[in-house]
Order: structure tokens, then C-alpha cells, then sequence
């Protein structure tokens, strides 16, 4: 055959067999359809508040049945949502780990328990002003920090400081609903017996469950039943097995002195994890610098002082700058600095990311005057 | 906002046809979903790893002897990137076939070792190698639009409608050297009895005379370098900007974002697959193109483990650079057992063989992969997701001991999984396939590409690795510059 007739042939075959195809719209997948319903943001209502003690309460959220969200994504024990408030006009958004079990995602359910910071903006907006009924729209589910049954060891020792309570509780949840198959000991520290987060329900688990235990201990205050001080070697020391898995949530001093502890129980690197808490970094001396954010299609000059993240100038500002995780991690924020010089305070930056200056706003300092490309 | 052309997406394909316009001079603008570019040609961190997603091999760069076309392209645009040999180390296992086999050394290593195995292998495969080479040579004068190709490629003709098994089979290959080249398919992601020879001969072509290679930087850094030069040449990138329709005002296309803003050029050219854009962009009907999308079969989708072990490779023994395990070495065969969630073809790759900076002193990154078919995640909803997720990893991962008999479980220091939802929800592709619509049948590269001008839809094209030439970053990348080759060929003679 002509090889001009060959192509002819071939390209006819083509065309026959796709005429004989339904010429509507391609149809979504199942998978296609799923995707679908995946959101970046989520429509929630506030349908229950808890007071756990007198500057922490637990927030349930619900999925909005009348928003364009009308079912919430599902998470792993240990994930974080953001919520997104706005307070006096400024857009701004924090990260809470989830505190309910698992299973409650599947009917829509995410809870969260926040502990007044002392003169912080959202904590004392959410524990004040927040009321049942109000809408809320909150992040998906996000963040690394938990349990694998792939990676891990079957003896999981966690250890919490105040209000790194919550992911535990989470984990403490799935274990009790199957979801894991692991033991779970988890070491809590808090000031005082009023400071202790889900007392009702530590108690209950502690009665009626083997393999998830909470061990509590006081700082300040000596109790009956109640271990007293800051953890050491001897108050770990039975729960330790050959093999161990750590999960630690806390501030920065309890990780510090956990890990001098957990160095004498020879834990290798690879079975100890940490949630990263929170951002700390105090300058020398306030200097307000110069902000210009690069969008889009247009410009903004704001200004931003060197003891508040390039994120919190923006918020200030109204400027509606992505965040998520807002401790540097997930890189959700990622700008491109164009000029001046930030701090960046434990962001996980790409090499190929801080070679082609990247920063994350949410954990960048301002250094001097700043240009950021902020693609909104 | 006016620009010459919208590119959307900012995979393979997109940069590659952003920066053959931007080095045409044409005003051209990307607008990209996600916060970095590469689609999955890209990188993400946990703790002191980076993992690659997706790009391992770089096909048809080839080496200083052999300039394969991406190096050629790579070099046009001065991307300055870094690469390194990717030596044959591969480790091929089917439990069928009770077949075990180290491919080690040089091509003609194999070709001995295959003549031990199969008598005959070494003489025609000899013989089929100038037969790749013709192939390729017809192919690349089909693309610059030469048209009595009869005369010079007569073995292109004359296998243009041939299957991979039956030319193979025609080359006198015997049948169980065929099956063993075969894991090649993986590549492709279609069995060889539906896949046209050309384009078989194609990927052989370019897997033997071109040796692929790995990058020595991490993926992002591909795609980041392909940006900075896009903008050095004057083109513009908008990250964050997810478009939810493009559609027609008089003489121009309009691209809409989801935050209602609206960009308009001549000409949009998607980075996305055609299926995509017809269903979610656009409101318009194109019947024929719609048909052609409904005739298609998708191509497989998978789970992806990505591994941080906390040793070397010496020290686990990972020798190989890549592992495969088939159920059976014929690929219609094992096909078959990808309808299943429950079954693994395993296939892993270990990047610390041919590049030491893959991860840190004294650890290794190891990604294991297996491909599922059609709606084998159909049960998957999202009261089960992350448990099915995570049973399925750790079959993937037990099955990849026993096969290789090397400890992997107690050395994991970072897991990450990705199921076809992450890769559906990250890039947009359909069914989270990873080869787009399957080359098969009657719609090979080959039948795309002869029927490409008929079936053209008016001011708008396809790039990337759903489009033209099928999957693969030398093919995504080639098919910006191809696409856009004509448009501006077009644009200039009118």
C-alpha cells in the first residue's frame, strides 16, 4: 500500500471509531467527582461550646448544610485546621490541632480547644466573642504530626505540654476506635489541677482502657493521685519498652528537657516527632520597616515591625494573604522576596526554594525595609 | 490584560510552550493553580528529606554524543541544568515467569546475558536496532512536516499499524525477550498488544541510543529554572490562580479565575488534559472533540510510597537503582491484576544510586510505586480513605521485602502516600492517571499526531503529558515546543 494511502487508512480508522462515540460532554469519574468536593476552605457552624477550665474551651464545628460545603474533609489524629476569623476588619487565621476523634469527620464534626494566650488577638476573640450559631470557615485538614502504623513502633509515648494536650486527645480517640492498634501513654504536664484540659474524659478513658493511659503531672501544685513537677526519668521509666515512639506537642523548653531525658532511654532520632507550636523571636530593638507587597495586578505599601511576621503585617492590613499551618511548614504562604533582608524563624524551605528566595511570610521577621511578590 | 497567549498550567508542557513564545518574543502569560510551578515535576519536604514526586528519569536528553531533543531544547532556552548518567541497574523480578534478572553494565551486556536466556535474543536485536533508528528518523521528519516519508523510512510504513508484539514478533524476537523488554511498558502505562510499535520503538529508541538521566538538583529546581528564564525573556507567571472557565468574547479567548478576574489573549494553550478542560472549562459544546474524549480509555493511576530511611544504601542493600516485580511478565497478563486494590505490581526506585545528594550522609530515599486500572478506587470514600491509604502502603512496602529480601520497615524515619485523589487534586489530571489517556488502539502518539490538524480545535491547543505525544517529561515538554512551533508558523504566515 501507497504509504499516503496508509495514513489515510489510519486517520479514517480514527475517525470512524470516535463518530461512533456519544459527542455530549465528557462525564466526571468517581475519583473526578470526589476531587470535586475537596476544598482548600470549608463553610462551618459553631454548634456547641465548651468550658474546659476558665481560659480553655472546646469548639465544635459542623459542616454548613447550606453553604457550597455542605460535608467536611476527613483527617488523621494529630492534623491541624485554620480557622479564618476576621476582628476589626483585619482578615487573620490560626492553626488549632483537631482534639476530636477521627470518626467525627465522617459525620461532619471537628472539634477544637483553645487556651486564652494572654493578650492574644483570636484566642481571646474565639473564647469572648464567639457564640453558638456563629459561622465559621476553616482550612482543610493539614500537617504531618502523628501516628503511623507504617513508620511507628506499637508503644507510643506522647508527651504534652498544656494545650499540646489536644492532638493526644485526638490519637487517644482513634486508638479507642480502632483505628490504631497501638499503646498509648500520654505524658501531660500542666500547672495546676484547675489547668487540666478533658479531665472528665481522661478519667473515663484511664478507667476503661488498657492500652491508652494519661499519666498527669503538676508543676505547681501537689495533688492526691496526681504526679508533681516536671517529668524525669523515673516517672517514664515503666513505660518504656524495647521499642518506642515518641510524639511530643508542647513549647520548645518541654521538647529541650524531654529529649535530655529520652537521650538516657537510647530513643534514636528517627522514632521521636515533634508538632511545631509556635513561633518566638524577640528583637534587639522595635523598628518599624517599610512592606510592599507585589500582587497580581496591583501594589501595596504597608508598613511591618521587626518583632511581627511579614503574614501578621499583611493581616494588619487587610490584605488577604494566604497562611495555614503558620509556623513555616506546610509552605502554603510561600512569597517571593524581591528585596531587604527577613529573619526566618524554622521555615522548611526547599533548597531549590531558598536559592530562588522563596521565603514564608509566617515566619519571616523584617530586617529592613521589604519588597514581597505575593501572587493574589 | 491583554496578552498574545494564556498558558494554563504551569506543568512540562505549559513552561515548555511559556518559553518558546516567551523566546519568540510573543507577550505570553501562565497562570498556575498551585504556589510553585512543574505540576508533578515537583518537591516536597518532611523533616530532613526532599522527595521528588514524580521525575527520575529524563528521557531523550541523551549525552554529548547523543544530544537528544530536550538537551537540544534545554540548551536553546540556556536553562543551565545539571544532570547525571542513569547507568543500567535495574533489578526485574515476575512471579509467573519465576523470572529474576539483574540488567547490569552496558547494552550489550544485556543483549548476552538475554542470548544466555533465549537463544536468538542477540541476533535480532541487533537486527532491531536500525529498525529504532529508522523509526525515530521518520518520526522526527513526520514533525517538521515531511511528507513522502515512503521512500526513505519504509519500515515506518510499513509498521505504522502494527501492535508492539506482532512487529516484535515480525522482527523474529523471540516471545520471551519481547515480555522481558517489556517492563519498558511501565513507562507508557499500555499493554504492548494495544500499543502501536511505533511508539514502542520510540521510547526503545530513545531508552537505548539516548540513556536517560537524572537530575542533580531536586525536581523543583527544573521547574523553578524554567520560570527565571521564562521571566528573563519577558513572560509573566501568576501563581495561585486556579482558572474556572475560558470562553469566547468576539475575536478573543477570555481565561477566568476563580476570584472573577478575567485575562484575555489570541490564543489559550492548556497544560491540562483536553477531557478536563471540555468537562470543567468550558460551557461551549465541541461535539467532535467531546467524541474523541468520550472513545478514550484512561490510563492508570497509582499509589506512590515515598520513603526517608534513616541508613545507607550500602547498609540496606538497595543495589539497584530501580526494582520491578510482575505478576507476569506479558503485560496484557498483568494488566489485568491492576483492576484490584488488593494486587501490587511493585515498581521502586532508589535516586541515591546515581546521585549521592539525593538525601542526607547515611540515609536513602526509596519511592516504590504500583499502578491501578480503571475504577479499582471506586470503594474509596472518605470514611475509609486514610485507612485503605495506609493498609495499601504497607502491603506495597511488605511485598517490596519479601520480593527483594531486604529489610526496609524498621529504618523508616518519613512516610508519605500519595493515592490518584492527591495526584487528581494537585494537577487536575483526570482519574489521577499518571499517562493521561492510554496510548492504544487506534490512539497511539502516532494517530494523535497524523490526525493532530483535523481535529484541532480553533484558538485553543493541549500540551503537556495528556496531550499529543503522550506522558513522560520529555514528551510534555516537547509537545509546548511542537504546539507552539505551529502556532507561531501559523501566526506568521498569516
Amino acid at each position: 500500500m501507497e504509504a499516503v494511502d496508509k495514513m489515510e487508512k489510519i486517520k479514517k480508522e480514527r475517525k470512524d471509531i470516535i463518530a461512533s462515540f456519544s459527542k455530549k460532554k465528557p462525564v466526571d469519574t468517581y475519583i473526578d467527582k470526589e476531587v470535586r468536593n475537596m476544598r482548600d476552605l470549608y463553610h462551618t457552624v459553631i454548634t456547641d461550646i465548651y468550658e474546659e477550665t476558665k481560659d480553655v474551651k472546646t469548639f465544635t464545628l459542623m459542616a454548613d448544610k447550606d453553604s457550597s460545603t455542605p460535608h467536611l474533609a476527613p483527617f488523621k489524629a494529630g492534623q491541624y485546621i485554620t480557622i479564618h476569623v476576621t476582628i476589626d476588619s483585619m482578615p487573620v487565621t490560626r492553626a488549632y490541632s483537631l482534639s476530636s476523634a477521627p470518626a467525627f469527620a465522617n459525620k461532619d464534626i471537628y472539634k477544637i480547644t483553645i487556651k486564652r494566650v494572654e493578650n492574644g488577638l483570636v484566642s481571646n476573640y474565639m473564647l469572648d466573642q464567639v457564640k453558638v450559631g456563629d459561622k465559621m470557615v476553616v482550612s482543610k485538614p493539614a500537617g504531618e504530626f502523628g501516628y503511623s502504623f507504617i513508620r511507628d513502633e506499637d508503644n507510643v509515648i506522647a508527651i504534652a505540654g498544656g494545650s499540646g494536650i489536644t492532638p493526644f486527645m485526638s490519637l487517644a480517640n482513634a486508638i479507642l476506635d480502632g483505628v490504631y492498634n497501638c499503646n498509648l501513654t500520654v505524658f501531660y504536664s500542666v500547672k495546676t489541677y484547675e489547668d487540666i484540659i478533658f479531665k472528665k474524659e481522661i478519667e473515663e478513658i484511664n478507667k476503661k482502657n488498657k492500652n491508652v493511659k494519661f499519666v498527669i503531672t503538676l508543676t505547681r501544685e501537689e495533688k492526691d493521685g496526681y504526679l508533681h513537677g516536671h517529668f524525669n526519668k523515673e516517672m517514664l521509666e515503666s513505660y518504656i519498652k524495647e521499642f518506642n515512639t515518641v510524639l511530643m506537642c508542647g513549647p520548645k523548653e518541654l521538647y529541650k528537657a524531654m529529649n535530655e531525658i529520652l537521650n538516657d532511654f537510647n530513643i534514636p532520632r528517627k522514632s521521636v516527632h515533634y508538632e511545631n507550636f509556635f513561633v518566638q523571636y524577640e528583637p534587639e530593638e522595635k523598628i518599624e520597616y517599610k512592606l510592599k507587597v507585589v500582587m497580581k495586578d496591583k501594589t501595596q505599601e504597608i508598613t511591618c515591625n521587626n518583632d511581627e511576621t511579614l503574614l501578621v503585617a499583611m493581616e494588619r492590613a487587610s490584605i488577604k494573604a494566604p497562611s495555614l499551618c503558620r509556623v513555616g511548614e506546610c509552605g502554603y504562604c510561600r512569597s517571593i522576596l524581591l528585596s531587604g533582608k527577613v529573619k526566618m524563624i524554622g521555615a522548611a524551605l526547599k533548597k531549590a526554594e531558598a536559592e530562588n528566595d522563596y521565603i514564608h511570610p509566617c515566619v519571616s521577621f523584617p530586617d529592613s525595609d521589604i519588597v514581597l511578590k505575593l501572587d493574589i | 490584560m491583554n496578552y498574545d497567549y494564556i498558558v494554563v498550567g504551569a506543568g512540562m508542557g505549559g513552561l515548555g510552550a511559556a518559553l518558546n513564545l516567551a523566546f519568540n518574543n510573543k507577550k505570553v502569560l501562565v497562570l498556575e493553580k498551585n504556589s510553585l510551578p512543574g505540576g508533578v515535576v515537583t518537591t516536597f519536604k518532611r523533616g530532613r528529606f526532599e522527595f521528588d514526586v514524580a521525575l527520575y528519569d529524563l528521557m531523550d536528553y541523551g549525552n554529548d554524543e547523543h544530544v537528544g531533543s530536550l538537551q537540544r531544547l534545554f540548551n536553546k532556552y540556556n536553562l543551565g541544568v545539571e544532570v547525571k548518567p542513569i547507568p543500567y541497574n535495574i533489578r526485574i523480578k515476575s512471579i509467573d515467569d519465576n523470572f529474576d534478572e539483574v540488567i547490569k553494565g552496558e547494552i550489550d551486556d544485556w543483549i548476552l546475558r538475554l542470548e544466555e536466556l533465549y537463544r536468538g535474543s542477540m541476533s535480532t536485536f541487533r537486527s532491531l536496532l536500525p529498525v529504532l533508528k529508522e523509526i525515530h528518523e521518520a518520526l522526527m521528519a513526520l514533525k517538521k512536516g515531511r511528507k513522502n516519508l515512503e521512500k526513505d523510512f519504509p519500515n515506518f510504513i510499513k509498521y505504522l499499524d502494527y501492535n508492539a508484539i506482532d512487529a516484535l514478533v515480525d522482527l523474529n524476537i523471540p516471545s520471551k525477550t519481547i515480555n522481558v523488554l517489556g517492563y519498558l511498558w511501565m513507562e507508557i502505562g499500555s499493554p504492548l498488544k494495544k500499543l502501536n510499535f511505533i511508539d514502542f520503538a520510540e521510547c526503545l529508541y530513545k531508552y537505548i541510543f539516548k540513556r536517560p538521566v537524572g537530575l542533580a538538583n531536586k525536581n523543583i529546581d527544573l521547574a523553578l529554572k524554567m520560570v527565571n528564564r521564562l521571566e528573563e525573556l519577558g513572560g509573566k507567571i501568576y501563581y495561585r490562580s486556579l482558572v474556572v472557565e475560558i470562553r469566547d468574547n468576539n475575536d478573543k479567548k477570555e481565561v477566568v479565575l476563580s476570584d472573577g478576574t478575567i485575562y484575555k489573549a489570541k490564543e489559550v494553550i492548556c497544560d491540562l488534559s483536553e477531557r478536563y478542560v471540555l468537562k470543567n472549562l468550558i460551557k461551549k459544546d465541541y461535539p467532535e472533540a467531546q467524541a474523541k474524549e468520550n472513545a478514550r480509555t484512561l490510563s492508570m493511576n497509582g499509589l506512590v510510597v515515598y520513603l526517608g530511611l534513616n541508613k545507607s544504601y550500602q547498609d540496606l542493600r538497595l543495589y539497584n537503582y530501580r526494582y520491578y516485580q510482575f505478576q507476569n511478565l506479558n503485560s496484557v497478563t498483568n494488566i489485568k491484576s491492576m483492576k484490584k486494590l488488593s494486587h501490587h505490581t511493585i515498581e521502586a526506585i532508589v535516586p541515591n544510586i546515581i546521585n549521592e545528594n539525593a538525601s542526607p550522609k547515611n540515609t536513602t530515599i526509596l519511592v516504590l510505586k504500583t499502578l491501578y486500572l480503571n475504577d479499582a478506587w471506586n470503594g474509596v470514600n472518605k470514611d475509609n480513605y486514610y485507612q485503605i491509604k495506609e493498609t495499601l502502603a504497607n502491603e506495597l512496602i511488605e511485598e517490596f521485602e519479601q520480593a527483594f529480601n531486604i529489610d526496609i520497615k524498621e529504618y523508616i524515619e518519613e512516610i508519605d502516600i500519595a493515592t490518584p485523589f492527591t495526584f487528581a487534586r494537585y494537577t487536575n489530571s483526570i482519574n489521577g492517571c499518571m499517562f493521561g489517556a492510554m496510548r492504544l488502539g487506534y490512539d497511539n502518539s502516532i494517530h494523535r499526531l497524523l490526525s493532530y490538524e483535523d481535529e484541532r480545535i480553533l484558538h485553543l491547543s493541549f500540551v503537556g503529558g495528556s496531550s499529543l505525544l503522550g506522558s513522560g517529561v520529555d514528551n510534555a515538554f516537547y509537545s509546548g515546543y511542537y504546539i507552539t512551533e505551529k502556532l507561531l508558523n501559523e501566526r506568521g504566515e498569516d
